[in-house]
């Protein structure tokens, strides 16, 4: 896509592995986002992909390998850990947005009680993410007064507000109407444009093909796969692949 | 430290008072025995009467129960007990405590099981009536065992509150654990039987709160809150 | 019937029970005050977890199940007549203080750690994966949606602890009950028993409605709405 000078990796996965009560959900992935880039996860459910999300901002704390954000590996807890957390924005199927606040509050919040700016300098912050995601002219709306595109907008401004160098979306589009899909996707894809680095689990293929750079197809747990869309969506090379994109 | 464990746990106070804190304990379990089937049994009426009842009814119902509740049970105690004798109504003092707690009790049973009834869906009224089931059978067979089981650990926690309002029968004399307890206390000059006695109303009490616990923990979902640290 | 309303023993005991009523506000009103501030104080720690806090998790499930385990009049007899072998003289109303206070703690504590784990964890994620500390995320993001589903069952254990100052009356405290009672054992009346019946229903029985009242309307956790019998 854009072509950067030495395109360092921004977050980086090295034979990351996690189990929940017994069952693995991750075996030693690797894998890097470099500047820029984005990344499409693809694969059945229950294949991973939510937890390799988890494991790059450590809500689920990897039992094996490392996870390197901007080359230093990211801290295990305390304020160091909520620091990187600032740098990588978060968005989720459900969109999470806090109920009892309104959309300008959503996003205010974590500029003005995570990284301590001025009422005032989160305010505009804030105003100037929902402007940016088309939701200028509904700051004062609560999550219920939203449609599901809307909402799901405004946790993406949420996951800006604070200029991440990556943003981590967990299928942002399965949760919503077919109807209010292309807004959410229209949003992400001028955000690729701009070169925000992205990983994004999602099932919608030709939104991945068209706005990858790479796709990576895991499978149990597996990174199965992983190069240009046009490779792993037209020339699959392996069984699981093929299968996997004709039931799709 | 010996001084402190001579003084509460007092192995030959303990000893000496644990025969009289045992037939406290057995009166105890009796008012147990007594008082909880008799408070289901009419809290059941109270509720079937609020679920067949028609609005106005049900409104009055529903302010009488409010009416019990309104009363510390202590005082609702002390009324049935001394109060009534100036009626004219001479009750054993066994009788007149089981009474008191019953009225209590059965008032907050009746609203568990009133929920547990109004919780099951219409739908079932409507499938019983239609094979042809009368009320009291749809009451029976079908209503109440659904609602039962819709409301079963807010009526075991309120047979956990049954139980422990049985210690307010020490304070018309009853003989209960508690009563034997103080006078245990009052002959050794010591609070080694007080302490026993707190034991044994945990020994009896705690199991039944864990087990409440257990039942609500269904509901109570995430680890998320929990420390990961 | 004039037995139950003889005027005279209502004339000597409603001054009694009057400065009655003071004391059972009194003691009301500071054990829920201190017993609500426990049990959110005790619930608010074992959301935050922390290295030391690890251990105080199954101490505070402990204290909560043993003091909602216990009877209420078993703890105030145990804290007033045992307490001075330690050397620790409690007057009744501090006594009855403590104890409700410490059983109406062990319910607060339950009901708000039921009304934080009740908050979807989605919330916790999204909070913390913008970079808010686990006590910002509890106090700007859960227990702003939780208190709302602790309102009706924590208005029903204020009400219980109101009731129980009653309790007060075996440990000589001056509260209603027991200024009626003695009132009561010098006149040979039930009138000032009937007195303090009533006192005791004008107080709680608008609590008891208002109790009723914010449980039917409950988003969650009260009494399923009503689909009785067609």
């Amino acid at each position: 896509m854009t072509d950067r000078i030495a395109p360092g990796p921004v977050l980086e996965f090295e034979g990351v592995g996690k189990s929940f009560g017994g069952i693995r959900a991750l075996h030693g992935v690797d894998l890097a986002v470099r500047e820029g880039e984005l990344v499409a996860l693809i694969g059945p459910s229950g294949s991973g992909k939510s937890t390799l999300l988890r494991c790059a901002n450590r809500l689920a704390e990897p039992d094996v390998g490392t996870v390197r954000f901007e080359g230093r590996e990211a801290p295990r807890g305390g304020a160091a850990l909520a620091r990187v957390r600032r740098r990588m924005g978060m968005v989720f199927q459900a969109f999470n947005l806090y109920p009892h606040l309104t959309a300008l509050e959503n996003v205010a919040l974590a500029p003005r009680r995570a990284a301590g700016r001025s009422a005032r300098g989160a305010r505009r912050t804030a105003v100037e993410a929902l402007e940016r995601v088309g939701l200028g002219d509904r700051l004062d709306a609560r999550p219920d007064q939203l449609s599901g595109g809307q909402q799901q907008r405004v946790a993406i401004a949420r996951a800006l507000a604070l200029s991440p160098r990556i943003l981590l979306l967990d299928e942002p589009t399965s949760a919503l109407d077919p109807e209010l899909v292309g807004s959410v996707l229209g949003v992400i894809r001028s955000l690729a444009d701009d070169g925000v680095a992205m990983l994004i689990a999602t099932h919608e293929l030709a939104f991945a093909r068209e706005a990858a750079d790479r796709i990576v197809f895991l499978d149990e747990g597996r990174m199965v796969e992983a190069g240009p869309p046009e490779e792993i969506l037209e020339r699959p090379r392996t069984e699981r692949l093929r299968t996997f994109l004709k039931r799709l | 430290m010996s001084e402190l464990f001579e003084t509460f746990l007092n192995p030959a106070v303990m000893g000496e008072s644990a025969g009289l804190l045992l037939r406290g304990l057995v009166v105890t379990v009796e008012l147990s025995l007594l008082v909880v089937p008799a408070g289901l049994a009419l809290g059941a009426c109270v509720a079937v009467a609020q679920a067949l009842a028609p609005p106005w009814l049900e409104r009055v119902v529903s302010l009488g129960v409010d009416l019990v509740r309104a009363f510390p049970p202590l005082v609702l105690l002390v009324l049935v007990v001394h109060g009534l004798p100036f009626a004219g109504i001479e009750l054993p003092a066994l009788v007149g405590v089981a009474v008191a707690l019953t009225l209590n009790t059965a008032s907050y049973y009746g609203e568990i099981l009133r929920a547990g009834i109004a919780g099951v869906s219409a739908g079932q009224w409507e499938a019983a009536r239609s094979s042809g089931l009368g009320t009291t059978s749809i009451l029976r067979f079908v209503i109440l065992p659904q609602g039962v089981r819709k409301v079963l650990p807010d009526l075991v926690g309120n047979t956990l509150e049954a139980v422990k309002l049985t210690a307010l029968a020490s304070v018309v004399a009853l003989p209960d654990l508690l009563r034997m307890a103080r006078i245990a206390q009052g002959v050794h000059f010591n609070p080694s039987p007080l302490i026993l006695a707190a034991a044994l109303y945990l020994a009896l009490l705690w199991p039944l709160a864990r087990f409440v616990r257990r039942l609500g923990a269904s509901k109570a979902a995430p680890d998320f809150a929990r420390s990961r640290r | 019937m004039e037995i139950f309303f003889d005027r005279e023993a209502l004339a000597l005991a409603w001054p009694a029970v009057r400065s009655g009523i003071a004391v059972t506000l009194q003691l009301a009103l500071a054990s829920i005050a201190a017993g609500v501030a426990l049990g959110f104080a005790l619930a608010v720690a074992r959301a935050l977890g922390g290295r030391w806090l690890r251990f105080a998790t199954p101490a505070i499930v402990a204290y909560a199940d043993a003091f909602r385990a216990i009877p209420p009049l078993v703890l105030l007899v145990v804290i007033y007549f045992a307490a001075p072998f330690a050397g620790l003289e409690l007057s009744g109303f501090l006594a009855s203080f403590a104890a409700l206070v410490l059983v109406l703690g062990a319910s607060a504590e339950e009901i708000f750690w039921a009304g934080i784990t009740a908050v979807d964890r989605g919330q916790w994620e999204a909070a913390l994966s913008t970079g808010l500390s686990r006590r910002t995320t509890l106090f700007r993001v859960i227990l702003p949606q939780a208190v709302l589903l602790t309102v009706p069952p924590l208005t029903n254990r204020a009400i219980a602890t109101g009731k129980n100052t009653a309790l007060a009356s075996v440990v000589a405290v001056p509260e209603v009950l027991n200024q009626a009672t003695s009132i009561q054992a010098q006149t040979a009346s039930p009138a000032p028993l009937l007195l303090a019946a009533g006192v005791y229903v004008a107080l709680f029985l608008p609590l008891v409605r208002i109790g009723r009242w914010l449980e039917t309307r409950a988003p969650t956790g009260g009494p399923a709405p009503a689909e009785g019998p067609p």
